[in-house]
């Protein structure tokens, strides 16, 4: 088939989960054989226009601009069509492939002048995103996701609790939507990593634990709820010592609150970190937390599986179906750093069940998040729209 | 949400939406002064913070100093929307 990828995220254009998810399906399409043309936005040292592994990048440049984000989205959408339109001269696509309601604009507009089918992959909501539509441009970006999901001929969302949230608010028929979870490539977990040097540069000796979070500093990743807990867990463990990793508008705000609760010497941010070194780190770990109260899927749970770090995580959303209690990792209820520093704790104190979770959870990996299974239920999906 | 978002991060997302991502667009303080309708001295201050804090990278061009967005600062930016 020749399928028609759109997204506002694809590396070195690394903001969340959206980026990997492209990437991995993109790339794994391909090895099967696929024409896959992803077309994206540009980013600075990525060229216009790439071959990775088979998969053809464009990346659109936008020439014009506007303080406001609503407008400056739909005039990027603007140079993505026309990129598109370009590339559609010499190449007939069979299927168009949109993520998220950032590329709607041109994804809908490029469906009716090809009359091609669009499938949607829904990654979050912006109800969810922002725990309620606050502004005229939470409703606007609203709106467009409605818009979005009526337009597709079909939906893929990457968890059972992303499904109900757009049955349930959107008012979509069931039938519509088709859960194909998120995957990882595990061959970037195979590199021989020197534990030791990787914690000794995070400042974690050798007789330490070193606490783990990976994630955008925004409110829905629920970092503040770690930062809160680290009393209690440095109470019971006081080796404990914690490194965050992102980047985020809510940085300084979490900065702030680590400094001024007298354990921020325990508390390392390092803001952005590119993949390899964020692999290096959870393969180091001795526990990773994902403290989220909002997340659809959460990716990060999988790759710190697959790194063999054990997983404490919020019982919310796709973490509570990726994750199962006390066997793959531990669930804590969400905004709650008591539950948080139990879990921990269970991790941190038991190192024999926490080897039974590591065990059980790289197995499950294995058997049920490889991008090869995921493509094959995406190309599914594409041939009973075609 | 509970947490605002501060006034420097407004303008480094106003930089980003205006276009101000590379180097060959970067913008002079009267222009992002123009763009955003903010006073100078706050466009001043504001834009010393962003530099700091390393998201915005100073150039000077024809005489005149001007600012765009780091990589960082571009992720910063994305992650109010995704």
């Amino acid at each position: 088939m020749r399928i028609c990828i759109l997204t506002w995220e694809f590396p070195p254009r690394i903001v969340g989960g959206i980026a990997r998810h492209c990437e991995g399906l993109a790339r794994a399409l391909a090895h099967m054989s696929h024409e896959v043309h992803v077309f994206t936005l540009d980013f600075p040292g990525a060229p216009d226009y790439e071959e990775l592994d088979g998969v053809k990048v464009y990346r659109a440049v936008t020439e014009l601009g506007h303080p406001n984000f609503l407008t400056w989205a739909l005039l990027f959408n603007h140079f993505l069509e026309k990129k598109l339109g370009a590339v559609s001269q010499q190449v007939e696509f069979d299927v168009l492939h949109i993520h998220d309601w950032l590329t709607a604009p041109a994804g809908v507009s490029f469906k009716y002048r090809v009359k091609k089918p669009m499938v949607l992959t829904v990654h979050s909501t912006e109800i969810g995103r922002a725990q309620g539509l606050h502004n005229p441009d939470s409703f606007a970006i609203d709106g467009m996701e409605w818009w979005a999901t009526y337009e597709a001929s079909k939906i893929i969302v990457t968890s059972g609790s992303m499904k109900g949230e757009l049955c349930g608010h959107f008012h979509l028929p069931g039938d519509k939507i088709k859960i194909i979870p998120n995957a990882i490539d595990l061959t970037k977990y195979n590199a021989s990593i020197d534990r030791q040097w990787v914690r000794q540069r995070y400042g974690v000796g050798p007789n330490e634990k070193l606490v783990l979070c990976v994630g955008r500093l925004v409110p829905q990743k629920g970092v503040e709820h770690l930062i809160h807990a680290v009393p209690a867990i440095a109470w019971r463990h006081p080796e404990a010592r914690f490194v965050i990793v992102g980047e985020g508008w809510l940085k300084g705000h979490l900065e702030h609150l680590a400094s001024s609760g007298g354990h921020g010497w325990r508390i390392r941010f390092t803001g952005f970190l590119p993949d390899s070194e964020v692999v290096a780190l959870m393969t180091s770990a001795d526990v990773l937390v994902i403290p989220s109260i909002y997340e659809p899927f959460g990716i990060v749970a999988l790759e710190g599986m697959a790194a063999g770090v054990p997983v404490v995580a919020s019982q919310v959303g796709g973490l509570a179906e990726v994750v199962e209690h006390d066997r793959t990792g531990i669930l804590v209820y969400s905004r709650n750093p008591e539950s948080i520093a139990w879990g921990v704790s269970r991790v941190l104190s038991d190192p024999g069940h926490s080897q039974w979770l590591i065990k059980n959870a790289r197995e499950m990996v294995q058997k049920a998040y490889s991008w090869e299974g995921i493509a094959k239920k995406t190309v599914e999906v594409y041939k009973e729209v075609e | 949400m509970s947490q605002e978002v501060t006034e420097e991060f407004r303008l480094l997302c106003m930089l980003h939406n205006i276009g101000a991502t590379k180097l060959e667009k970067s913008l002079s303080i009267q222009e992002i002064c123009e763009w955003t309708a903010m006073e100078t001295s706050s466009v001043q201050f504001h834009i010393q913070k962003l530099v700091e804090l390393g998201y915005v990278q100073p150039t000077e061009a024809e005489g005149t100093g001007k600012y765009h967005l780091t990589p960082n600062g571009i992720r910063k930016v994305l992650t109010l929307y995704s």
